[in-house]
C-alpha cells in the first residue's frame, strides 16, 4: 500500500506553489506547539512519571494489585507515548532517544535476549537508570519494560521472587521519566527548538522558508501513516490471508496495547490536524478535503475500537480481523487526502518523506 | 509491457515528413539509436509508472511501462540494452532495448532476496550485477545475471556491510564500488530503517570476478549515522560519495567525499549555506570528467551545486525544486526533478507534459 501514498505524493509535485506563499508558517507552527506538541510531552511525562512510581512501589511491596497497578501505568504511557511518537523530529531525535524510548522493529530480537540475559545474570548496572541509559537502545526503553512486566514469568514479579526483576523494570521507568523530563523541557524552551521551528527565516539553519517549515508538520502526516500502515499493522496483518498474520510481530502484543498505539497515533494526527487550522487554508469549494479527512479519522477510531482484545483472538475472529484491515484501508485513503489532495491545494510538496529516503 | 513509443510530431518535425515515411525499421531503430542519450525511470501524473530513454532535446524517445516504481537505470553499450530495476525494497528489474529490437524482459529476484534500485553490466556485457537485500540476514549483496542467457541468476558475493545502494564498475573493468548505505531495512516491516542507533555504513571495494573483498573503507565512529548511498568516478579514478544523514537535523555533518585505493576516507568541506542547502540529504552523485566538475543534488532541499573534483571549490550552486537526476552534459550537468522539469546545462527547461523524473539520470549515448 506504501506504493499507493508515493504515487500520491508524487503527484502533487508539478503542482504550483503559488499558494504556499499564503500559508502563515509561523502561525500554523506556533498553534501545533502550543497546542499539540507540548501538551503530548507533558502528557508523557506524566504518564512516565506514574510510571516510575508504580513500579518503585511494586518493588517495595510487591503483591498482585501493585503489579496490576504497574502495568495500568505501562498502558496509560503507551498511550501519552502513542500521541506523541508522531512528532519524529526536533528533540527526539538528539541522542537517540527515539530509539530508547521505543526500539522497534527489533526483528532479531535483540532486546528480549538482552533483557533475558540482564535478569537471568541478575545484572545490577542494569538496575542502574543512569548506567542504563548507556547501555542498548533495545534493553532501555517500553519494549524491554514490556517484557519485564508482561513477559515469561512475570508473575514472580508479585511476590520476592521478582525483585531482581522488578528493580529492573524500575530502572527502565525512571530512564523513560528522564527522557520525558528532558524532551517536555526542550520544547518548552522559548529559545530552543521550538523557537527554530516557528521562526523560518533566510538565516534559520532548519527551516530556510515557510514551505519548510509547514512540510516539517506535512511530514507528520505522511510518515505516520506510512508507518502505521505498513510498519505497524503490516509488519503482522497479512497481505492477503489470515494465513500469513504474525501476531508475535506486532508491537505491544504482549500488553495487548498492539491497536491502541496505532489508534493512539491516528488520535494524534487527528488532533494535530485540528489545531494546525490547516483545513482553514483551503478555499470553500475545497473544504470538503477537511472533510473527508475528519470523516477518514473517525472511521479509523471506529475500526480500532471495534477490534480490542489480545492480539491472537482479535486476529482469529474474522469480523474483528476484517475492522483491523479496513482501519489499514483507511489509513491509505488519508494518505492520499493529505500527501495528494491536501498537499496539492497547499502547494507543499511532500514526495520525499523520511521513510522515503534513497 | 512494452507501449509505443515516441512523440512522432517531434520526429516528423525535426527530420522530415517524407525522410521519416521511407524509413525501413532498421533504419528507423538506427535513428532511435542515434538520438539515444539519457534514460530514466519516471512517473506518470495518473500515478504509473515506467522508465524512458530521452533524446538530447529531452524528448522521449521510448518508453516501458513498469508495475511498480523504478529507480535507477543502467545500460549495455555492447547490445545496447538498458535495465532499470525496481525502488528498494522492490523485487523486479527490466531489461529493454529503445531501438525496439526485442520485448523487454521482466526478472524477479529471489524469495529471500530484493532490489535496492542500482547495478552495473560488466564491460563486455556478459554479466549484471546488482546491489541485493539478504533480509532475513541483514546483509548486503551483489546478485550476479548472464545477461546473455535471459538474465538467468548465476550466484552472488557479500557486499560486507548493510543495506548497499549503488554500485559502480571502475575504470579497470573488474574493482566494483559498493556504497554499503548502512541501513538495516526487512520488508515484513516496509521501509522502517532499524538501526539507526547502530548502523555503521562503508564503502568498499570488491573484485567482480572473485567476489573477494579488496578494501573496506568507513567513516569515523562519531560519522556512523552518514549513510553513503551515491557515487560516481572522475577522470583520476577517485570515487565521489554522496551521503544521507540519519542524526539529529541540528548536525550538518559533511554530506559529501571522496574514496580511493589504499587511501582513507576523505570528506569534502563545503562552505555553510551549500551545506546547508542540501538539507542533510544527497540524492545522487554525478561527475563530470572532461570539465573535472562533480555535481551532487538534494531533492530535499531543492537544490544541486556543483564543483572542481581536484580543488573542491564550488562552481555552482542553484536552486531547483526537487531536483535529483544528474548527468553529465556538454561543459555542465542535464539535471531532472520530480516535478517533471528538465535543466540543460545552458539553464533552458524542457518538460514532457505528463511526466515526472525519478532520483536518477544516466548518460547513455
Amino acid at each position: 500500500m506504501f506504493r499507493v501514498l508515493v504515487a500520491a505524493a508524487f503527484f502533487v509535485l508539478g503542482q504550483s506553489a503559488a499558494y504556499a506563499a499564503e500559508l502563515d508558517a509561523p502561525k500554523i507552527v506556533g498553534k501545533v506547539i502550543d497546542g499539540f506538541v507540548r501538551p503530548a510531552y507533558h502528557g508523557f511525562h506524566q504518564a512516565t512519571s506514574q510510571l516510575s512510581t508504580d513500579v518503585k512501589a511494586l518493588c517495595s511491596a510487591p503483591s498482585g494489585a501493585a503489579l496490576a497497578t504497574a502495568r495500568k501505568a505501562f498502558g496509560g504511557t503507551v498511550d501519552a507515548w502513542s500521541k506523541a511518537e508522531i512528532i519524529r523530529f526536533g528533540p527526539v531525535t538528539e541522542q537517540n532517544r527515539l530509539d530508547r524510548i521505543l526500539f522497534w522493529p527489533d526483528r532479531k530480537s535483540i532486546g528480549l535476549k538482552q533483557v533475558q540475559a540482564a535478569i537471568q545474570s541478575k545484572d545490577e548496572t542494569a538496575a542502574d537508570p543512569a548506567q542504563l541509559a548507556a547501555k542498548s537502545v533495545a534493553m532501555q526503553g517500553l519494549g524491554a519494560l514490556e517484557f519485564v512486566l508482561f513477559g515469561t514469568d512475570a508473575d514472580t514479579l508479585a511476590g520476592t521472587d521478582g525483585a531482581y526483576r522488578c528493580s529492573f523494570g524500575a530502572s527502565i521507568a525512571i530512564n523513560l521519566d528522564t527522557m520525558a523530563s528532558e524532551l517536555e523541557q526542550a520544547w518548552n524552551a522559548p529559545d530552543g527548538f521550538a523557537g527554530t521551528w516557528a521562526k523560518p527565516g533566510a538565516n534559520n539553519p532548519l527551516y530556510r522558508n515557510n514551505d519548510e517549515a509547514v512540510g516539517e508538520l506535512f511530514d507528520v502526516f505522511v510518515t505516520g501513516l506510512e508507518m502505521d500502515r505498513d510498519v505497524r499493522l503490516g509488519g503482522f496483518l497479512g497481505k492477503m490471508t489470515a494465513a500469513e498474520d504474525k501476531p508475535k510481530q506486532a508491537l505491544f502484543w504482549r500488553s495487548e496495547k498492539t491497536v491502541d498505539s496505532v489508534a493512539g497515533n491516528l488520535a494524534g494526527m487527528k488532533a494535530l490536524f485540528e489545531i494546525s487550522g490547516l483545513g482553514d487554508a483551503l478555499s470553500d469549494e475545497m473544504r470538503w478535503i477537511e472533510n473527508s479527512i475528519n470523516f477518514e479519522f473517525a472511521n479509523a477510531a471506529r475500526a480500532a475500537a471495534g477490534s480490542e482484545g489480545p492480539l491472537t483472538e482479535v486476529l482469529a475472529d474474522p469480523q474483528r480481523r476484517g475492522r483491523l484491515s479496513y482501519f489499514s484501508v483507511v489509513t491509505s485513503s488519508l494518505s492520499e487526502l493529505f500527501g495528494k489532495r491536501l498537499a496539492g491545494e497547499l502547494g507543499l510538496t511532500s514526495g520525499f518523506s523520511s521513510l522515503d529516503g534513497d | 509491457m512494452r507501449t509505443p513509443l515516441i512523440d512522432r510530431r517531434d520526429f516528423l518535425k525535426a527530420s522530415g515528413a517524407a525522410f521519416a515515411a521511407s524509413l525501413a525499421p532498421a533504419a528507423w531503430a538506427k535513428t532511435l539509436d542515434a538520438d539515444a542519450v539519457f534514460a530514466t525511470a519516471y512517473q506518470r501524473r495518473d500515478g504509473s509508472y515506467g522508465a524512458a530513454v530521452l533524446s538530447e532535446a529531452g524528448k522521449l524517445l521510448h518508453q516501458v511501462d513498469l508495475p511498480d516504481r523504478g529507480h535507477d537505470v543502467t545500460f549495455d553499450p555492447v547490445s545496447g540494452r538498458s535495465v532499470v530495476f525496481a525502488r528498494q525494497p522492490g523485487t523486479f528489474f527490466v531489461a529493454f532495448d529503445h531501438t525496439g529490437k526485442a520485448e523487454p524482459q521482466t526478472i524477479a529476484s529471489l524469495p529471500d532476496r530484493h532490489f535496492f534500485g542500482h547495478g552495473v553490466f560488466s564491460p563486455d556485457g556478459a554479466l549484471l550485477y546488482a546491489t541485493e537485500n539478504d533480509f532475513d540476514n541483514a546483509a548486503g549483496m551483489v546478485g550476479i545475471y548472464d545477461a546473455r542467457d535471459g538474465f538467468r541468476r548465476l550466484g552472488e558475493f557479500p557486499t560486507h556491510g548493510v543495506g548497499p545502494h549503488e554500485l559502480l564498475l571502475l575504470d579497470d573493468g573488474r574493482t566494483l564500488a559498493i556504497a554499503n548505505g548502512g541501513i538495516e531495512t526487512h520488508p515484513d516491516f516496509g521501509r522502517a530503517e532499524m538501526n539507526l542507533s547502530t548502523m555503521k555504513p562503508s564503502l568498499v571495494f570488491v573484485d567482480r570476478v572473485s567476489g573477494d573483498l579488496i578494501e573496506s573503507h568507513e567513516l569515523p565512529p562519531t560519522l556512523h549515522q552518514l549513510s553513503i548511498r551515491h557515487m560516481d568516478t572522475d577522470a583520476t579514478g577517485a570515487v565521489w560519495f554522496g551521503c544521507q544523514h540519519r542524526g539529529p537535523a541540528t548536525e550538518t555533518p559533511s554530506l559529501v567525499g571522496k574514496a580511493e585505493r589504499g587511501k582513507e576516507l576523505q570528506l569534502l568541506d563545503m562552505p555553510e549555506d551549500v551545506l546547508g542547502g542540501f538539507r542533510n540529504y544527497i540524492g545522487s552523485v554525478a561527475a563530470n570528467r572532461d570539465a573535472g566538475t562533480v555535481a551532487v543534488s538534494s531533492p530535499q532541499g531543492n537544490t544541486f551545486a556543483v564543483f572542481e573534483a581536484a580543488s573542491g571549490r564550488i562552481v555552482s550552486d542553484q536552486s531547483l525544486r526537487e531536483v535529483c537526476g544528474l548527468a553529465p552534459d556538454h561543459a555542465g550537468f542535464r539535471a531532472t526533478t520530480g516535478t517533471g522539469e528538465i535543466l540543460d546545462p545552458a539553464g533552458g527547461t524542457v518538460e514532457e507534459a505528463d511526466y515526472v523524473w525519478d532520483n536518477h539520470l544516466l548518460r547513455i549515448g
